[in-house]
């Protein structure tokens, strides 16, 4: 029975997808059968792991359960790791669930069969707050919040406390972290006082993250000991550490 | 999914990648040397289920249908090892249960280079793994070192499967690819001079109605040379109990025809034969004998009380003392000039027999169908009355003897009415036969290892814990000496169905 982690921010552009890439990436690489499913319509991390962003039927076809789910999955180039890739038609997923008589509950209908086959599965989420989101809130056992350590930070994780009410449980952490600003410091300060919910690992801001896009590859694959790889790592091994507790 | 492929004829490994890379979008990697060594039973037990036992790299693995099943350290086996020898665990077990009492042997070594060539598709993704290897066996102790075609193993990467079915299409239609008709390891064997699957036992020679019996007997006991032959050499060398055993049976199967169906033979043939068959038998006998009591020793120990149970273990001392001096009486006969000349006049006469009249006796020429239903009818019939003659007061000697003729009888079903007359129609007929041997064999079984404890008292008497082993020699004796009365109380009850009315009809209808 598998982990279910999606990396989730309202805010675009804070890392979720790099995040849900390398994450996955680690845990295939560590032994464990690991999914990731695109929920991004713009396909990013579908994008990153050299996959075409088809699905056969799409979205509607999947949330019915009508396609064999199981019969998109695409394997990567990393053994252990597999997607579920993004399509286009995800742009119309809200308008998709909308249809069920559960919206809430769908993708964790959908997930169902495959948690038996894998030991972690990544969504990885558009950034919004919708109908989709509301339907990873009820798949999910963890919630990954990338946040960038900005004025608004804070006001945006308490928004989520309250849309969430306790479930799933968050796991909020610093990305794209600049320690030459003064204002990434004080907010990281302030906001670790608040909480305290956020992981210690910090990722910082990075280009050889942003060479991913180049490259086409997670970042253990071609940056293994560079800072970000390092941090990521950290990162997962903190996540873990979390899980088991 | 994984498929597997040969490279073109004559291609080395480097011509092999060159050939793919040169007509596909590929990334190529340099692979890994590897070292493996695969073992077997004589008889293929493993490869008839499937199962690969290989060991690489300190590690020997069990594998069965492509699946990994276990695996324990272990340095690498040069020779035949029992799978008794192995440190318990998960390994052994799963081995037991497949080979049994056979020895694993040496099947080949393989030496193989292997390099990574992945099919990527236009984003540069790999879509199939790909894994050439090009493979040569390496000599060990006795064998030829020699290359192999190399391979192209194929595992598409889930979700690319029209990928890797154009891909095989592209590699078997253009680039000069081939199917592989058989495994590695089965080629290996092959270019060894040896048999993939192992070396049977089973004598499953087909026959013909009509066929005259001097033809039909000569193929059938040509084919129990054989198996004499192929199991001499692991009698000799000890290798596992079962070489002696299909051995004996073999002889014993040979001794069976030449004494049903002696009227095929020139009587002077016959009788030099049957003699000295008989003589193989007996100077087999004694080390087959003891083979079974240290193999069913742990057996005797749970039929006496717990604290007897380690005042056996003189007795087990004795056996296994007994037991090298008759493998060594036994390796003086079968590497002497009398065996050895036996078996070379045995196969020139059975070479003569189908075609020389005077090689043949009276019935040389009848159809074997017509002389086996014959005799299968006049062994049955008398067995019928042999065993409605017996009763509460017969002695033990008249179910050994019913016991013999069932023993013919058998192999009369086994060795020819069934290839004659159908397997379908004769199973039942064995079927009855066999549970009445199967009391009939415990009765006297149990009377011989009782009669063999008591060969054993003086000599235990000598040894130290002497006195506790008769003791408990004596405990188990009473309880081998129960069990075969128990079993002449079964008796009646398996003797009923076969002597019935329905398989007395089903004998007569199906020798038809």
């Amino acid at each position: 029975m598998s982990v279910v982690l999606a990396t989730y921010n309202i805010k675009g552009g804070v890392g979720k997808t790099s995040t849900a890439v390398n994450l996955a990436h680690l845990a295939a690489l560590g032994g464990a059968p690991t999914l990731l499913w695109d929920l991004d319509p713009q396909g990013g991390a579908t994008y990153l792991l050299r996959v075409k962003p088809k699905v056969r039927g799409g979205a509607r076809k999947i949330l019915a359960g009508r396609t064999d789910v199981a019969g998109s999955i695409k394997g990567t180039d990393q053994p252990g790791l597999d997607l579920l890739p993004a399509d286009f038609s995800y742009r119309h997923m809200d308008l998709a669930l909308d249809d069920f008589k559960r919206p809430g509950r769908r993708l964790a209908r959908v997930l169902g069969p495959l948690r038996e086959e894998y030991e972690h599965v990544f969504l990885d989420c558009p950034p919004s707050i919708s109908l989709v989101s509301e339907s990873v809130f009820g798949a999910a056992d963890w919630l990954l919040v990338p946040v960038i350590p900005a004025t608004l930070s804070s006001r945006t994780l308490a928004q989520l406390d309250g849309v969430l009410d306790g479930r799933p449980p968050l796991l909020p952490f610093f990305s794209m972290v600049d320690r030459r600003r003064r204002v990434h410091r004080d907010v990281i300060d302030q906001l670790r006082s608040e909480r305290s919910d956020l992981l210690e690992t910090v990722v910082p801001l990075s280009i050889e993250v942003e060479r991913m896009g180049l490259q086409r590859e997670p970042l253990a694959a071609f940056a293994r000991r560079g800072r970000a790889a390092a941090a990521y790592e950290a990162l997962w091994s903190e996540i873990l550490g979390r899980l088991a507790a | 999914m994984t498929v597997e492929l040969l490279a073109p004829e004559g291609a080395t490994l480097e011509s092999a990648a060159a050939t793919i890379a040169g007509a596909l979008s590929v990334r190529e990697r340099a692979g890994r040397a590897h070292d493996r060594s695969y073992y077997d039973t004589f008889d293929g037990l493993l490869h008839a289920r499937d199962a690969v036992l290989v060991h690489e790299g300190g590690e020997l693995v069990l594998v069965r249908d492509g699946v990994e099943r276990a695996r324990a350290p272990l340095r690498r086996p040069r020779r035949p090892f029992l799978v008794a020898e192995l440190a318990p665990g998960a390994l052994r077990d799963a081995l037991a249960s497949m080979a049994g009492v056979r020895a694993l042997l040496p099947l080949a070594r393989i030496h193989s280079r292997e390099r990574a060539v992945d099919l990527l598709d236009d984003e540069r993704k790999t879509v199939v793994r790909g894994r050439l290897s090009a493979p040569a066996t390496t000599p060990d102790g006795n064998g030829v070192a020699g290359r192999l075609r190399p391979r192209l193993s194929l595992e598409g990467v889930r979700g690319y499967d029209g990928e890797l079915e154009a891909l095989q299409r592209r590699l078997l239609s253009e680039l000069g690819f081939a199917a592989a008709e058989c495994s590695l390891l089965d080629e290996a064997v092959r270019a060894r001079g040896g048999e993939p699957g192992g070396v049977s036992a089973k004598v499953g020679v087909a026959l013909g109605r009509g066929e005259p019996a001097a033809a039909a007997v000569a193929a059938v006991l040509s084919r129990l040379l054989e198996v004499i032959e192929t199991n001499l050499r692991g009698t000799l060398e000890d290798v596992d109990s079962e070489f002696l055993h299909d051995l004996r049976v073999a002889v014993r199967r040979t001794r069976a025809v030449l004494r049903e169906l002696r009227g095929v033979f020139e009587p002077g043939a016959l009788a030099r034969f049957r003699a000295e068959f008989r003589w193989v038998q007996a100077v087999t006998g004694p080390a087959r004998d003891l083979d079974v009591h240290l193999l069913e020793f742990d057996d005797y120990r749970a039929l006496v009380a717990p604290r007897f149970r380690s005042d056996l273990d003189p007795v087990a001392e004795l056996l296994a003392e007994r037991r090298r001096r008759a493998l060594r009486d036994l390796r003086r006969a079968l590497r002497g000039r009398v065996f050895g000349d036996l078996l070379e006049d045995w196969r020139g006469y059975l070479a003569r027999l189908p075609g020389s009249s005077s090689a043949q006796g009276p019935d040389g020429a009848r159809p074997i169908d017509e002389l086996v239903a014959e005799r299968v009818a006049r062994v049955y019939r008398r067995m019928v009355r042999d065993g409605r003659a017996i009763g509460p007061g017969s002695p033990p000697e008249a179910l050994h003897e019913l016991r013999k003729q069932g023993k013919e009888l058998r192999y009369l079903f086994e060795l020819f009415a069934g290839p004659l007359f159908g397997e379908q129609t004769v199973t039942p007929l064995v079927r009855t036969l066999k549970s009445l041997q199967d009391v009939l064999g415990r009765h006297q079984d149990r009377a011989v290892q009782a009669a063999m404890l008591a060969s054993l008292t003086a000599e235990l008497a000598r040894r130290p814990g002497g006195p506790a082993a008769l003791v408990a020699t004596g405990a188990l004796a009473q309880q081998l000496l129960d069990d075969e009365h128990g079993a002449r109380e079964e008796f009646t009850a398996r003797f009923r169905p076969f002597a019935a009315k329905a398989t007395r009809q089903l004998v007569r209808e199906a020798l038809r």
